[in-house]
């Protein structure tokens, strides 16, 4: 190949010229670049490489956003989280008694269980209140992961309460419905204290112009509403499904009452196994109708009736 | 699809719902239950929006109500196809939803990662009425050459809070061409020893046969008498003839490394980018002049453009420099053979590289001094971009500055006028000391 043969010697070619050697003017050379051909530093991409844990987590442990002083949405939604965290603090020490808890199980002593029960909740508390205020998703992981901790039994199958203030204790349906708002509150905990991240970040990313939000009311109304309206829904929704092992026998009592009578006699299904079970025959019937498509149906049928 | 969010609550849900049924714990089973329904809420509200949507160039688009396959539409506009680096682009987007729901859209316009945004914004959140359209305009600066390519445009609705969305990717693709920027050149100090006569041609600041008065000089046997200047010998009392300026154009030969090697450095500041600056500027000013210039781009493959004039070509030139990608390793002494036979004698030839791993370097440009043509070299600096961007310690630079420099210096030592480029010096500079200046 021509590429590497060399190209023969050409020195005799020069014989007898004058081959003129010119050292380049260094000082003449030692201008100075114009405007004009200055290149901005920030046209060069940042190339940021995550770590191991970053790349499981999918993204930054430290946010990198510094965020703008709140505004009032922001706020507003900080102020709601402190009162959610509040009621979930009491809630969650209310119905998480120390018997069965982890520390219960490891120390076998009820008041040092109870101790780190309060620390532990204390703790989520303290840690949820501040990565609120301080608007750093970690504290708020941490105080989520606690609460979870906190939760986290290991013994008996019915609900007990630490601290009987209302006389519930005797009331399966009220410790029900007790549990039901302690889950919604959780959630509605983690949510509030996600919007306030996610809302900071919003509003830092208009005000800096990275974001342009075309009305903003519209769209700051929607979350409003879904803050009041999908909790309720929720609460609803997931009393019927925690009633499907009673709904279950009176749908079977259509077709034979001894059955059913039987059903409602059954150990199993007034048990935990119960609440499964029915749990499960409402997912099922949930999932089936994801299977066929049931929102998209659901989306033609409203834009159907909206033309 | 379901966010991180939705995924974290789906996984604590399972897993409690699991515990509860191993430790027979109904409150676990409870909490388990919530979060399910919450979730499938969530899904139920958040999977209504089927973004069935189809995008078309604002140019296409003839219809009153736009292309009806889908809910959503984009079309995009740009204010310019062509432009030079640090350019501006005026994007107008316009979305559309032929939908008789109002729709709460997050709209992304994708933008090279290269160019910035000046103006507006190219991620936009937005409540988009039924059977409404909104224009979304921002600017975007271009500061580097290319080809570029706008889009596509990606929307996405979500639930309230995020749980789950859907994303679809309009397909809207805008292309334009962003040109190496150009320095303006007063003087090169290339002429070619050669010229060819051209009927009509500027002047070369060279005495010789032409129209343009040059200088005036005493009279020597065999002069014109035409050509005597009487006032000048009434002047003086010496015989003095007027010379003048040579018509003539020359062939000008630019030759830009566009090997893989030459974009060692920072995406902006590495010696492609000003080898393609310099050959932009050059181009201009030599076209500018009347003179004929051809432009050879090598890296993985040799791309030529044959000699010509004119604003056409200088056109042709930009759209090639702006295409030159970093590519491949063709030594030089492959060029050389091809172009050689095509190259009149004598003409400029200006060189434009780092001069980096290439072995034949010396080879080529010893054969193109053997045939007397006028070679300069100027070679933007890669160890100074390294260096700049503190990639390179200072050992290693010393090290290899010193082979640079013995390299430089042998090939000034075969007559070519070479400059060693450094970062922040104009290519007015760089072309003078080159030459000498």
């Amino acid at each position: 190949m021509t590429i590497n043969k060399p190209s023969g010697d050409t020195s005799h070619l020069y014989d007898g010229k004058v081959v003129r050697s010119s050292a380049p003017s260094r000082k003449k050379a030692a201008g100075q670049v114009g405007s004009g051909s200055s290149i901005p530093q920030d046209a060069i991409p940042d190339v940021a490489i995550p770590s191991f844990i970053e790349s499981l987590l999918g993204g930054p442990l430290v946010p990198k956003m510094k965020f703008l002083p709140p505004d009032k949405m922001v706020q507003n939604l900080q102020i709601a989280v402190y009162g959610v965290l509040v009621a979930l603090a009491l809630l969650t020490y209310m119905i998480s008694p120390p018997e069965g808890t982890m520390w219960y199980l490891v120390t076998g002593s009820l008041g040092f269980a109870n101790l780190i029960q309060l620390v532990v909740i204390g703790g989520a508390t303290v840690c949820g209140f501040m990565g609120t205020l301080k608007r750093d998703a970690r504290l708020s992981l941490v105080s989520n992961l606690l609460f979870i901790l906190a939760i986290l039994r290991f013994a008996s199958s019915k609900t007990s309460l630490s601290s009987d203030v209302l006389g519930l204790q005797d009331n399966p349906g009220m410790l029900a419905v007790l549990v039901v708002v302690y889950s919604v509150l959780l959630i509605m905990y983690f949510e509030l204290n996600n919007g306030v991240i996610r809302y900071s970040m919003l509003d830092t990313s208009i005000r800096t112009n990275e974001v342009y939000v075309m009305n903003p009311k519209k769209i700051v109304s929607k979350y409003h509403r879904s803050l009041v309206l999908n909790p309720i829904i929720a609460t609803a929704l997931a009393w019927f499904v925690l009633s499907a092992n009673s709904i279950l026998p009176w749908f079977v009592g259509i077709f034979s009452e001894d059955t059913a009578t039987r059903m409602r006699e059954s150990v199993e299904l007034t048990s935990v196994y119960g609440v499964a079970l029915g749990t499960l025959f409402v997912f099922i019937v949930v999932g089936i109708l994801f299977g066929l498509n049931l929102p998209t149906h659901l989306q033609r049928f409203r834009e159907r009736r909206a033309e | 699809m379901w966010s991180r969010k939705s995924a974290m609550l789906g996984s604590l849900a399972v897993a409690m719902y699991l515990l509860g049924l191993t430790l027979r714990n109904s409150q676990l089973v409870t909490i388990a239950v919530v979060i399910f329904v919450f979730l499938t809420w969530a899904a139920l509200m958040g999977n209504h929006a089927d973004v069935a949507a189809s995008g078309r160039r604002a140019e296409e688009w003839t219809g009153e109500e736009g292309v009806a396959l889908g809910n959503v539409v984009a079309m995009r506009k740009l204010s310019s196809a062509r432009m030079f680096e640090d350019g501006e682009l005026n994007v107008t987007l316009r979305m559309q939803n032929t939908s008789a729901l109002p729709k709460i859209l997050e709209v992304r316009d994708r933008v090279p990662e290269v160019m910035r945004i000046k103006e507006g914004a190219n991620y936009i959140l937005m409540e988009l009425g039924p059977r409404r359209e909104t224009y979304i305009e921002y600017t975007v600066e271009c500061p580097l050459r290319g080809f570029y390519s706008l889009g596509p445009v990606t929307v996405r609705i979500q639930d309230a809070f995020g749980l789950f969305h859907k994303e679809k990717e309009l397909h809207v693709y805008n292309d334009f061409l962003v040109f190496p920027k150009m320095e303006d050149l007063k003087e090169t100090f290339v002429k070619s020893r050669v010229p060819k006569i051209f009927t009509g041609a500027v002047n070369i600041r060279q005495p010789g046969p032409g129209s343009e008065f040059y200088s005036l000089r005493e009279y020597f046997e065999g002069d014109s008498f035409r050509a005597i200047n009487w006032s000048a010998y009434a002047r003086s009392g010496k015989l003095m003839v007027n010379e003048r300026e040579r018509d003539a154009v020359s062939d000008i030969i630019i030759i830009v490394d566009s090997r893989a090697v030459a974009e060692t450095g920072p995406v902006s500041r590495n010696a492609l980018v000003y080898s393609t600056r310099a050959a932009a500027s050059l181009a201009k000013y030599f076209l500018g002049r009347r003179d004929s210039v051809g432009v050879i781009v090598y890296g993985d493959d040799v791309v030529s453009v044959d000699r010509d004039t004119g604003k056409k070509q200088l056109y042709v030139i930009l759209t090639k420099l702006a295409g030159a990608v970093a590519r491949g390793n063709i030594p030089l002494q492959v060029v050389v053979n091809r172009i050689l036979p095509h190259i009149n004698k004598g003409s400029p030839i200006i060189f434009l590289s780092n001069l980096e791993e290439d072995p034949t370097i010396v080879n080529a440009l010893r054969d193109f001094r053997a045939r007397d043509f006028d070679v300069t070299v100027l070679s933007p600096s890669s160890l100074e971009f390294e260096f700049d961007a503190k990639r390179l310690d200072r050992t290693g630079y010393e090290v290899m500055k010193t082979e640079r420099d013995v390299l430089i210096g042998e090939l000034r030592g075969l007559g070519v006028n070479i400059m060693d480029w450094e970062p922040d010096m104009l290519l007015s500079t760089a072309l003078a000391g080159a030459r000498g200046f």
